[in-house]
């Protein structure tokens, strides 16, 4: 297996996704990354699994909570709990219930889709960001996935490549460099994009 | 002599083909309201087993199959699968019309079945505009006459979580009557079908509004144990569990405290959590 092969196998992934979604979408990276995690365990039923990810966006558990349960949320989360020091040690519920909306189904309910959407983000520890765009980038991924998921070929696509890319031995690298590599052929097509 | 059998033997030939294209017809109806029950009683199984990804899979393979032998074969059965796949993806609209054509083909049900699935869609239009007061009547009404279970399910989440937005932005003097009045609501629920999961999971949340944490940790295990409809509330009572046991064992004396944790400790090992903080899921 080559890392190289992996590469192009990817970049002709972002091609497949860029005949079915919109140039400018964000839904090209979880898509794309999924893809590969799904490959590594050799799983197919990316129809059913990607389907189900908008699921989780509709309203379902009581998410109007306390002061006292927000503050827990903050305050007992390793990462948010750096980002938001000031907030929580002056208890500015004020600031944290702006932003617990965004957060709790990301860091607190861990949201598959949510994660996979935000995952550069919570990468670089950008809980700010997630916060500022979440509602835009949920809303709009929702919106882009509509359209590709009535059409069969793209399914049939997907899962050619995700076969592709088990075959070329992607369960051989590193989860970092199948992200890396991910990133590389995601910013390449978006940039190609801006340009034309 | 020959040109005769061989005709004879074509048309007997077409006769064979036409029966078998007949059954094939058949069948393949026969697989469509097969195959819809098969996949809805699998997504029932799934869901139960939190597999919320899984069991809308399963949901939607069941509708596109009720779909196929409502077209085909149109009946009372195909459009009550089709109605109940439906509401459990969240589509109140479509699912009022199959209820009325399941009625119209003489399910018993199908009318009430309607008329409650459509007074929910109009009372989530109605909170989506931003119309409350209209909004929490018809799910109060909901909550007192539905006998369809998955209306009501909904309705009473919708009317909790908008009368606890509410209740966040009054005074303390108006909050308590407020939460009290919306934890009576839920108790009456709870009397009438004591085991269903979900409702204990509303009482949790409204507890805890009120700060009595000890209950609204009770009320989540209790959820816990007797099941609740998706993973994404599961994980949301799993952080409410985890939240009262801090703030419960906070407060407590040293004696009791000890109680108080291996008490919380054997169900957290009964749940398979690492520990008594960490929900199994978190693992991942």
């Amino acid at each position: 297996m080559s890392k190289k092969d992996v590469e192009s196998a990817l970049a002709r992934g972002v091609e497949i996704l860029n005949e079915f979604l919109p140039v400018q979408t964000t839904l090209y990276f979880p898509i794309l990354y999924s893809a590969c995690v799904w490959a590594v365990r050799r799983v197919f039923d990316y129809r059913e699994r990607i389907l189900s990810w908008q699921v989780w966006l509709d309203p379902e558990a009581v998410l109007t909570k306390p002061d006292e349960f927000i503050l827990h949320f903050f305050a007992t989360h390793g990462a948010l709990s750096r980002a938001y020091a000031d907030e929580i040690a002056g208890r500015d519920l004020r600031a944290l219930r702006v932003v617990f909306p965004a957060l709790y189904p990301v860091c607190g309910l861990e949201d598959a889709f949510l994660k996979a959407l935000f995952k550069k983000e919570l990468d670089a520890g950008d809980y700010r960001r997630i916060a500022a765009e979440f509602a835009a980038r949920a809303a709009k991924a929702r919106d882009d996935i509509r359209p590709a998921a009535a059409d069969a070929r793209f399914w049939a696509a997907l899962e050619n490549l995700g076969a592709e890319l088990a075959a070329l031995g992607i369960h051989l690298l590193s989860d970092e460099d199948v992200e890396k590599a991910v990133i590389k052929a995601v910013k390449k097509k978006t940039a190609k994009g801006a340009k034309s | 002599m020959r040109t005769r059998t061989r005709t004879r033997g074509l048309r007997g030939l077409g006769l064979l083909a036409v029966s078998a294209l007949a059954l094939v017809l058949c069948s393949s109806c026969l697989t469509h309201l097969r195959n819809a029950k098969a996949s809805y009683a699998e997504a029932g199984e799934l869901a139960q087993r939190y597999q919320t990804e899984q069991a809308i899979a399963a949901y939607k393979r069941a509708l596109a199959e009720a779909e196929l032998e409502a077209r085909k074969n149109p009946s009372a059965q195909a459009f009550m699968l089709k109605g109940l796949a439906e509401v459990n993806l969240g589509l109140w609209r479509d699912a009022e019309t199959s209820f009325v054509k399941a009625a119209g083909l003489g399910f018993g049900e199908g009318e009430a079945w309607a008329s409650d699935v459509s007074l929910l869609g109009l009372a989530i239009s109605f909170e989506e505009l931003g119309f409350e007061e209209p909004s929490l009547r018809a799910y109060g009404q909901l909550m007192g006459k539905s006998e369809f279970k998955p209306v009501l399910l909904a309705a009473a989440q919708r009317y909790a979580d908008l009368t606890l937005a509410r209740a966040v932005g009054l005074e303390d003097r108006e909050k308590g009557p407020a939460l009290a009045g919306l934890a009576k609501v839920i108790e009456k629920l709870e009397s009438a079908d004591f085991a269903c999961g979900f409702y204990h999971y509303f009482h949790s949340q409204v507890e805890s509004h009120r700060g009595d944490f000890r209950r609204s940790y009770e009320e989540a295990v209790m959820a816990r144990e007797l099941g609740l409809p998706s993973v994404k509330v599961l994980r949301d009572n799993d952080n409410q569990i985890v939240f009262c046991y801090d703030k419960v064992a906070g407060a407590l004396g040293a004696a009791e405290r000890e109680a108080f944790a291996a008490a919380h400790g054997a169900w957290a090992k009964r749940w398979g959590w690492p520990d008594a903080r960490t929900p199994d899921w978190k693992r991942e």
